[in-house]
């Protein structure tokens, strides 16, 4: 009886709204994470051994691919510069202030995945990195392929990372996504949950006369000031009137992988930290 | 000589929840991942409840539950050690003193991680943090991990006795004093 009352308290106290996490999670959270690193970067090397020696065979057609990407990318980075340039000088003349400027100034730091929990309504990350290396919470995860999580809580040294397929609209703290599309930046939805039984994502609160379809890209929004903008989620699977009929829902196909994950980059705005100081 | 011995036995269910957190993800294949899932430390506390006795299943239970909690702190606080501890408790105060067989065993680590998983998911549930329902969490993760934990514990059996029961023998010996 006693247990169960402090069960109970120690859920309660770990709902409530906590900043921070106390020290000595802190203290155990790092020795474990530090035991852990150990173990999961070797594994993975080994692993993904094996996974060469497999996929040896599809690796020219790969490569042919990945040299079109490339003659792709040299040609939009060129169209890139050009623009960024032009996008500059305009900012010159309709005097940005600095703090406008810095606004869109991300900062990508690579950290390598330590451990992933075993608990199925619980599948949180822990990274490498933490507070001494600039890490703060709310921060945006993301790999090569799109958006993974948010950062959840920070130690010195590691820290949580929770995944958006543990987003719900009823759980009482996750954060929701403004979505839109990739080229079609008036689209505007918001992701709003995770279906585990689909796999997919709910886009909801769609406009009617949104121009959105199917296999189209959606990205972050950046409103909203949680996630930053133009990080890729996933793609449209199909689209459908919503619960009431005056909005739309989607749902949406995840763009990244969520397992073998190895390095995944934290997103640092800009915005944040001035908002911290 | 007791305090060696389940000093070896924590040193070993540590080394165990950095495999399940570090190693296991990458020995599962990618279609099944998030459908199984190790519960290496939960399957020694049941040995350390039927062969070590009921208190250390108890510590045990909620050391090791409260280390995943903090480690991978998502939702919730305590949900693990809570039911951890109070599984490997019981298992202990039903069957410590008989000396079960492999058999017994094996069916008791497969109903308690049955029952574990079940206690994790309604917990989830009232809280509402996960809203699928009880029979696809059940078809979906619990049952396929269920067949991990089975086979881990087969593997495992003969050492995990023999240190189980270095640490209880001496254990009881003291109380009968």
């Amino acid at each position: 009886m006693f247990g169960f009352i402090l069960f109970i308290a120690v859920i309660g106290f770990s709902l409530s709204d906590r900043k921070e996490l106390t020290m000595p999670e802190k203290f155990l959270g790092d020795s474990v994470g530090f035991a852990q690193s150990l173990f999961y970067k070797p594994a993975g090397i080994i692993a993904g051994f094996f996974e060469d020696i497999r996929n040896l065979r599809t690796i020219h057609e790969e490569n042919e691919q990945l040299k079109l990407l490339a003659a792709a990318y040299a040609r939009d980075k060129i169209n890139y510069n050009f623009i960024e340039q032009e996008n500059k000088r305009f900012k010159e003349e309709l005097d940005f202030t600095e703090r406008q400027e810095q606004l869109y100034n991300y900062k990508y730091r690579i950290a390598q995945v330590v451990a992933v929990n075993n608990d199925t309504s619980n599948r949180t990350m822990v990274i490498n990195l933490g507070s001494k290396n600039g890490i703060k919470k709310n921060m945006a995860v993301t790999t090569v392929d799109g958006l993974i999580g948010l950062v959840s809580e920070v130690r010195p040294f590691t820290s949580t990372v929770m995944p958006i397929t543990e987003l719900d609209e009823k759980s009482p703290n996750s954060n929701l996504i403004a979505a839109t599309i990739l080229g079609k930046l008036d689209s505007f939805g918001i992701i709003s949950s995770y279906n585990q039984e689909t796999d997919r994502l709910m886009m909801t609160k769609i406009d009617e006369k949104d121009k959105m379809i199917v296999d189209d890209v959606v990205i972050t929004s950046g409103l909203g000031n949680v996630y930053p903008r133009g990080l890729v989620i996933g793609t449209v699977e199909n689209k459908q009137v919503g619960d009431f009929g005056l909005t739309y829902t989607a749902s949406v196909k995840l763009a990244a992988k969520f397992d073998h994950l190895t390095e995944v980059f934290v997103v640092e705005v800009q915005d944040i930290e001035d908002a911290a100081e | 000589m007791n305090g060696m011995s389940i000093n070896r036995l924590i040193g070993v269910m540590f080394l165990l929840f950095i495999i399940e957190g570090a190693i296991m993800p990458w020995i599962i294949p990618v279609d099944l991942a998030g459908r199984i899932v190790p519960h290496f430390t939960f399957v020694f506390v049941i040995y350390a409840a039927l062969y070590s006795g009921r208190h250390h299943a108890l510590l045990l239970g909620i050391g090791f539950g409260m280390l995943q909690d903090v480690v991978f702190f998502g939702h919730l606080m305590g949900v693990h050690a809570f039911v951890m501890g109070l599984i490997g408790y019981f298992t202990g105060l039903l069957l410590e003193r008989k000396r079960s067989t492999l058999l017994t065993a094996l069916s008791v680590i497969g109903l308690a991680c049955l029952v574990n998983d079940t206690f994790v998911y309604f917990i989830y549930k009232a809280f509402r943090i996960t809203n699928e329902s009880y029979a696809w969490a059940l078809l979906d993760h619990i049952l396929p991990s269920l067949f991990l934990q089975l086979v881990f514990a087969l593997i495992c059996y003969v050492p995990a006795r023999k240190l189980c029961e270095s640490s209880w023998s001496r254990g009881s010996e003291k109380e009968e004093e």
